[in-house]
């Protein structure tokens, strides 16, 4: 489709119609009569009335929210999650700090540090929920898949700043044993296939 | 026979220089040529070749980096072939290249990651079969063979600016690798250079290793604030922890023109995390109202000076800094026979100079940018260096080319002899001729013993030299006939093609000593200090009675060795007093501390520019585009010089105050990653002659009291003179560096 149709700006041809309002009341006495006529026009009755149908009918849409929930879509932002590796069930984050870098509300922070075994090792991962605006950069910028968004939406606080640990976010390892760590199936995600699609190195030795 | 050759690349016209090769024209000329060995200080590498470029009428290419133009040649810098030989080498170069971009220190900066993009190398269509390489850990430097694109660039300023001379390729076809020299492990000065020209991240810092990434790091430019060669580096910070204080994760230079020490890459970390309260500021105000005296460092800006001298000027306060005022005292003795305030030498003198005189210094420990500069004159234009010094030193052996040893105490003798050498053949005003020919030669020379014979082969040495340069360092400037010596200085500028360089302790000592008036240091009661010791101390240091921010903490400028106004900034952020808030207490008020740095006086050379107005950086070419030189300022002339005084002997166990490497003062004692040696080096002899052995706890009376040291045979030194370390005490700096010395073992 075109967007010309809604480039064009020119009312008088097209599909343009007016709109017939009422004049608007110039006095203190016309002011008066159409608050009194908006006041018994009884539209309070016409909603009165659906609800009243419906309870009558026993057709019911209500969730019983919390003890009920919507399944949620596996592209929705809600608080993040670390992801493991498949194949060893080590941490997929490798540290490299892009997820800091490009945040915009500023609310990640990591640090790291070479460990015993010369690799690179993650000290402290925090995300401060009060701060987080939830606009994915963070899981479209990390080259490793680690982090993700999740479904998980509850996160109400008694405090402005709230802080979500890398422990908290990492895929429990029991969860991961059991081969349930979902995957993110949103922008930048492996496309279904791609090993297909690998070549490899010649290693002609 | 004209000097400029004028040929065309890419069909421009272009002009070379005698010397100049193909790749630096193009450089000039804003033509580009990719290369991934070049190295603007060094001779080229020629490892790479992809900076192959095609001549006109030439088979083949040839390599821009290594190649003088001849007059008429056509280059053309790009072409299928090239391309095409240019992404070969590319692939080359990637083969079996682990890829840990992710993790890799280098990764955003690399220029492996850089140019295989701009070749856009895909894929791998070479093979070889991969060897194990284990990481090698050397200390504060830290190897991955891995990682390594055998460049060798790390070799190259190692051995030809550096002239530690430490590593060396061990040739081997692909397992071809970067090994220490002659050692096991790394046995160098670690000033950290291979890691700053490291194109991959092969050569990392160990404290740095994995800790962040290129792109999160914030940079300051800044000075170097721990000597006087004033060297330009960047201050990479970053917030640490999740609280997101700053603090500096590493320190980087422009490895491409300029070098850095180990002190100004490791020893970043001396700032001052104390904070003092309001009540410690109502004190200091107290302590500085009924204060007689302001006892100070020369690790100060030249703004902080200036408000001391405001301070003394307004509470009638006498000011105390023994380093700056012997070194204004040997300066106006200089400027009463030379005629002028400022030598004329700088380090950029020193590095295109073919002939050198170094006087009166461990110049490698006391200055390393001196001896950086040294070395690249001696490897590049084939300079004769002359080290005179009563002491060997082994980090200058591949240096210099003749050791003048002389006694201790003998300067004087031994400059009036240099003198007399170089000025024999000049035309010299009779007064100053008639003071050479009355020279007691015979006397000098037994005493300094400093030979006829040695002084004939200096001469012969220097026979064909173009730039000379005289180097005179701090030994000189407490001796007693300081004011003398620089006279004979300035006499031999004056009269000669020499030109002079006087090199300063402390990273500001050449600022202070124009920007205060200083007075000989009575032991008075009642001193504030700042930054020095005193009854009530001011400092940046850790104990002080009031905290104020250190050299990384604040704006300010101070003068380098090259007489250079340089711009220090804020890498971080210092939440306390400062001075200006005690001055501002006294009515010597202005708003920030570099609002004075215009104010700085213009009769000794300041130029009146707003600090913001202050450039720091150096231009793609190389050109030093930070701040500004001091103006000369014309003095009067009276060439009278002092007879030479009887020459003094130092017999028995003499202690000469010089720092090991990497070390200069306490502020470099604070950091985390440089050694700490604190023992006093000699050798066997002196041992001998102090009866003590290797590892013994000594206590050593000096001048300024009794220091407690350990004792360390040293197999380099020779002789009955130890070195003792002085970074971590506080130095009398009024005497001479050489004391007579009674040591005693702790028993």
């Amino acid at each position: 489709m075109s967007l010309e149709a809604f480039n064009n700006r020119n009312v008088t041809e097209g599909d343009y119609f007016l709109c017939d309002i009422e004049d608007y009341p110039q006095d203190g006495w016309g002011k008066f009569k159409r608050v009194v006529k908006r006041t018994f026009r009884g539209e309070l009755f016409v909603g009165l009335w659906v609800v009243m149908r419906e309870m009558i009918r026993f057709d019911i849409h209500t969730i019983q929210y919390p003890q009920e929930k919507m399944p949620i879509g596996p592209r929705y932002r809600a608080v993040h999650q670390m992801k493991r590796l498949w194949e060893s069930d080590t941490e997929r984050c490798i540290g490299c700090g892009l997820c800091e870098k490009i945040c915009i509300s500023d609310c990640i922070r990591i640090d790291t540090r070479i460990d015993e075994n010369s690799r690179k090792e993650v000290t402290e991962y925090t995300i401060n929920l009060g701060r987080c605006i939830f606009c994915g950069y963070c899981a479209e910028v990390c080259p490793e898949l680690a982090i993700t968004h999740g479904g998980e939406y509850e996160n109400a606080s008694d405090q402005r700043e709230h802080f979500l640990l890398y422990e908290d976010m990492l895929t429990p390892i029991d969860k991961m044993k059991a081969g349930k760590q979902l995957e993110f199936e949103g922008f930048g995600s492996i496309t279904p296939h791609e090993d297909e699609r690998v070549k490899k190195t010649p290693l002609a030795y | 026979m004209s000097t400029t050759i004028n040929f065309t690349i890419d069909g421009k016209a272009v002009s070379a220089q005698k010397g100049e090769t193909i790749l630096q024209v193009a450089r000039r000329n804003d033509i580009y040529i990719p290369t991934m060995c070049y190295i603007s200080k060094t001779s080229p590498c020629a490892s790479c070749r992809i900076c192959s470029v095609e001549a006109e009428g030439v088979d083949g290419f040839i390599l821009s980096c290594n190649t003088p133009p001849t007059e008429g040649i056509n280059i053309k810098t790009n072409s299928a072939e090239l391309e095409q030989e240019r992404v070969n080498i590319m692939k080359l170069y990637d083969v079996n290249h682990p890829l840990e971009c992710g993790v890799c220190d280098k990764s955003g900066e690399c220029d492996l990651q850089n140019k295989t993009l701009e070749f856009g190398v895909a894929q791998q269509n070479f093979s070889a079969k991969d060897q194990l390489r284990t990481v090698k850990d050397w200390g504060l430097i830290n190897y991955d063979p891995a990682l390594c694109i055998m460049c060798e660039k790390c070799v190259h300023v190692c051995n030809e600016v550096i002239g530690d001379d430490a590593i060396e390729v061990k040739f081997g076809g692909y397992s071809s690798t970067i090994i220490p020299k002659e050692s096991e492990t790394l046995d160098c000065t670690f000033c950290g250079e291979c890691i700053a020209v490291c194109p991959v991240g092969a050569l990392v810092s160990s404290d740095f290793k994995y800790s962040a990434n290129a792109w999160e790091l914030s940079r300051v430019p800044s000075t170097c604030a721990h000597c006087s060669a004033g060297c330009p580096l960047e201050y990479e910070t970053r917030h640490s922890g999740i609280n997101g204080d700053d603090s500096i994760y590493r320190v980087k230079n422009n490895f491409e023109f300029t070098s850095l020490c180990g002190a100004g890459r490791f020893g970043f970390d001396f700032n001052n995390t104390e904070r003092s309260t309001s009540e410690d500021f109502q004190k200091a105000l107290e302590a500085l109202k009924s204060a007689k005296a302001i006892r100070f460092s020369s690790m100060i800006t030249n703004e902080e000076a200036h408000i001391l001298q405001r301070l003394k000027e307004k509470l009638d306060l006498k000011l105390f800094n023994e380093d700056a005022r012997l070194y204004a005292s040997f300066m106006n003795s200089y400027a009463s026979v030379s005629g002028k305030l400022h030598y004329s030498g700088s380090l950029d003198a020193i590095k295109q100079a073919d002939a050198a005189i170094v006087i009166g210094t461990r110049i490698a420990t006391d200055n390393p940018g001196v001896r950086y500069a040294l070395t690249t004159a001696s490897k590049h234009n084939g300079a004769k260096i002359v080290y005179a010094h009563p002491m060997e030193d082994a980090l200058m052996q591949n240096t210099v080319t003749q050791f003048m040893k002389y006694e201790v105490g003998t300067e004087e003798g031994v400059m009036a002899l240099i003198a007399n050498e170089l000025l024999k053949n000049k035309e010299l005003p009779k007064e100053i001729r008639k003071y050479f020919n009355e020279l007691d030669l015979g006397y000098l020379e037994a005493e300094s013993n400093v030979g006829d014979d040695e002084l004939t082969l200096m001469t012969k040495s220097f026979a064909r030299a173009q730039n000379k340069v005289l180097i005179i360092g701090a030994d000189i400037f407490a001796h007693k006939r300081a004011s003398n010596i620089a006279k004979l200085a300035a006499i031999i500028e004056k009269y000669t093609d020499f030109s002079l360089v006087v090199v300063p302790n402390e990273v500001n000592t050449l600022g202070v000593s124009l920007v205060c008036d200083l007075d000989v240091d009575e032991d008075l009661s009642n001193v504030v200090g700042y930054n020095a010791h005193g009854e009530f101390i001011i400092s940046s240091l850790d104990g002080a009675d009031l905290s104020v921010g250190a050299l990384n903490q604040q704006e300010g400028t101070v003068v380098s060795i090259d007489n250079r106004v340089l711009p220090l900034n804020v890498a971080l952020p210092f939440d306390g007093y400062t001075l200006n808030d005690i001055a501002s207490a006294f009515d010597i008020k202005t708003k920030h501390t570099i609002d004075y740095t215009k104010e700085l006086d213009s009769s000794k050379g300041f130029k009146s520019i707003a600090f913001d107005d202050l450039e720091n950086f150096l231009s793609p070419y190389g050109d030093d585009e930070r701040g500004y030189i001091l103006d000369e300022v014309v003095c009067p002339v009276d060439e009278t010089l002092e007879e030479v005084a009887e020459l003094p002997e130092y017999n028995g166990t003499v202690v000469y105050h010089a720092n090991p490497v990497l070390q200069f003062n306490r502020y470099t004692a604070k950091t985390k990653q440089l050694e700490k040696d604190t023992t006093l080096r000699g050798s066997a002899q002196f041992a001998a002659a102090a009866k003590i052995a290797d590892g013994d706890e000594i206590k050593i009376h000096l001048r300024s009291g009794v220091v407690k040291r350990t004792f360390k045979l040293d197999e380099e030194l020779k002789g009955t003179i130890a070195l003792n370390p002085t970074f971590d005490i506080l130095v009398d700096m009024s005497g001479y560096r050489f004391e007579k010395s009674k040591i005693v073992r702790v028993v």
